[in-house]
């Protein structure tokens, strides 16, 4: 355990030592700002619009901005998760394929170190980076409850709101794991980064191609789409089959990077 | 009984052999010379050697372990330094070792001594807070070096371990392997001849992934059937000729 911790500094130290890191950053903070302050203009257009004829008179589908939880705080993970996946590949690409490239893979390979090591190693700092990426969106919230105003006393449920935060988490996490995974199979950075976009992307609109299709395809489809899985969370609802399933893949990628690491000694 | 043992190691990528029936043994405290052209097997050789690739047929043994079966035995044995220096250019050189250093194992409190100790022994201790890829190649070489040394293992492995150094600084390293001959075991692979008479007892000469010579420094002219005074440039052209 000593020598993945190791090797988790070491993916954090380089990550925070590149310039890589701030753009990535920057994309995240620019990114979910523009919604969320997007959100919060339709958000307060409603509210005036149901003060003047009361909430009984509106669509029913605008009482999702009766709080801003609702209003505000669950579509802007909804959003979140979205850049996410634009983001993460991003982010694990460099995992195995740059060692590759740069040819110290073999200085991992020679070190009295096992492989399961070096896997848990990379994922351990791959978990820190998205981590470090995500955590820059608990800004929104604080703003919220820090100058927002409700009825109830707390602008925010915060209950919810760090359910969804926990379902970001969750799903960073498990992009992390699949392109950890596809960095195994290249020596090219930009290869795996595509290449994890186009496992994930598809996989995500599952629940999509679901609505399309009859059952019991259609229940199998939606089980195994990213989306729908989150969509609970985000919402605030706590499903064990969630949580085993997002293990399950993040298992399975993990699973899959230590027999392509250790495949490197037969091959 | 010989540090490292080579009994029929053959290498095949696909179509070609890389390596094809080597046998040899390197005693403990020996210095093994490699020599061959570019292309011979020597980095093959090595990079059997320390784990990193495994051989299509044959046993290489190191300390008594099998390389293939009992890879974490072998690989805490080995210091070893790839053709490639495998550094990481965004990390500074203290942090680099210290990455290093973790990864052979090395209890955390000796850490802090024995990179200063393999810092003094290539001379790279002035440069120890400075960023790997500001670095000349003669330093990153030295750092590579640097970094097989940890832990001081028994075997070395160095695969040209005096490439893009300048004739300064390669008398240098050829000092510093020298000095390490009777502690450790070491195969160094070179396409300098000089080099070889210089530090090295035993030779090894590839061709074509195989062995056209093995055999003590003094005795390589005279039993290669060229004269007694032969020199080495000789016996090496003589033999990889084909």
């Amino acid at each position: 355990m000593r020598i993945a911790l190791a090797i988790a500094r070491k993916e954090l130290s380089l990550f925070f030592t590149t310039p890589w890191a701030y753009g990535v950053f920057t994309a995240m903070v620019a990114l979910s700002s523009f919604f969320f302050v997007n959100l919060l203009a339709t958000f307060q257009q409603v509210q005036e619009q149901a003060r003047e004829v009361t909430w009984a008179m509106m669509p029913p589908d605008m009482t999702a901005y009766r709080n801003l939880t609702d209003g505000v705080m669950v579509q802007l993970w909804g959003m979140v998760i979205i850049i996410t996946l634009f983001i993460a590949p991003f982010l694990s690409m460099r995992l195995f394929a740059e060692e590759k490239r740069n040819k110290t893979f073999e200085l991992l390979m020679t070190a009295p170190v096992r492989p399961i090591e070096i896997v848990l190693g990379k994922y351990l700092g791959g978990l820190g980076i998205i981590s470090a990426t995500l955590g820059l969106t608990l800004i929104f919230p604080l703003v919220l409850s820090a100058f927002g105003h409700a009825d109830s006393g707390t602008a925010l449920e915060w209950p919810t709101v760090l359910l969804g935060y926990g379902g970001i988490l969750l799903w960073g996490a498990t992009c992390m794991a699949v392109g950890m995974f596809i960095s195994a199979l290249t020596e090219s950075q930009m290869l795996a980064a595509f290449l994890t976009f186009a496992v994930l992307l598809p996989w995500m609109l599952l629940s999509g191609v679901a609505q399309a299709t009859e059952e019991p395809l259609r229940s199998v489809l939606t089980y195994l789409s990213f989306d729908a899985q989150l969509q609970n969370m985000l919402k605030g609802i706590l499903d064990v089959q969630t949580l085993v399933f997002f293990a399950s893949v993040i298992v399975f990628s993990l699973l899959l990077t230590h027999r392509t690491v250790e495949a490197r000694r037969w091959a | 009984m010989a540090m490292i043992e080579v009994q029929h190691l053959t290498k095949r990528y696909r179509d070609r052999v890389a390596i094809d029936d080597l046998t040899f043994s390197v005693e403990e405290g020996e210095i093994l010379g490699f020599l061959g052209p570019n292309g011979a097997g020597k980095s093959t050789t090595m990079k059997i050697l320390t784990g990193f690739l495994p051989p299509s047929e044959g046993v290489a043994r190191v300390g008594g372990f099998d390389v293939f079966t009992h890879p974490l035995e072998v690989k805490r044995r080995i210091g070893y330094l790839p053709e490639a220096p495998p550094l990481y250019p965004d990390m500074t050189v203290h942090g680099y070792l210290k990455f290093v250093a973790a990864l052979k194992r090395l209890p955390a409190r000796e850490l802090k001594g024995e990179v200063e100790r393999v810092a003094g022994l290539t001379g790279v201790t002035h440069v120890l807070g400075r960023l790997i890829q500001n670095l000349s190649k003669g330093y990153k070489q030295r750092v590579g070096i640097a970094q097989a040394l940890l832990g001081s293992p028994q075997v070395l492995i160095l695969d040209e371990p005096t490439e893009g150094l300048d004739p300064a600084q390669r008398a240098e390293v050829r000092a510093l392997i020298k000095s390490l001959a009777g502690k450790h075991t070491v195969i160094l692979s070179t396409h300098i001849l000089p080099e070889v008479t210089m530090t090295c007892e035993k030779v090894l000469i590839l061709n074509q992934g195989r062995i056209v010579a093995y055999d003590d420094l003094r005795k390589l002219a005279g039993s290669q059937g060229t004269s007694e005074s032969a020199s080495l440039e000789e016996v090496f052209i003589k033999l990889t000729a084909a």
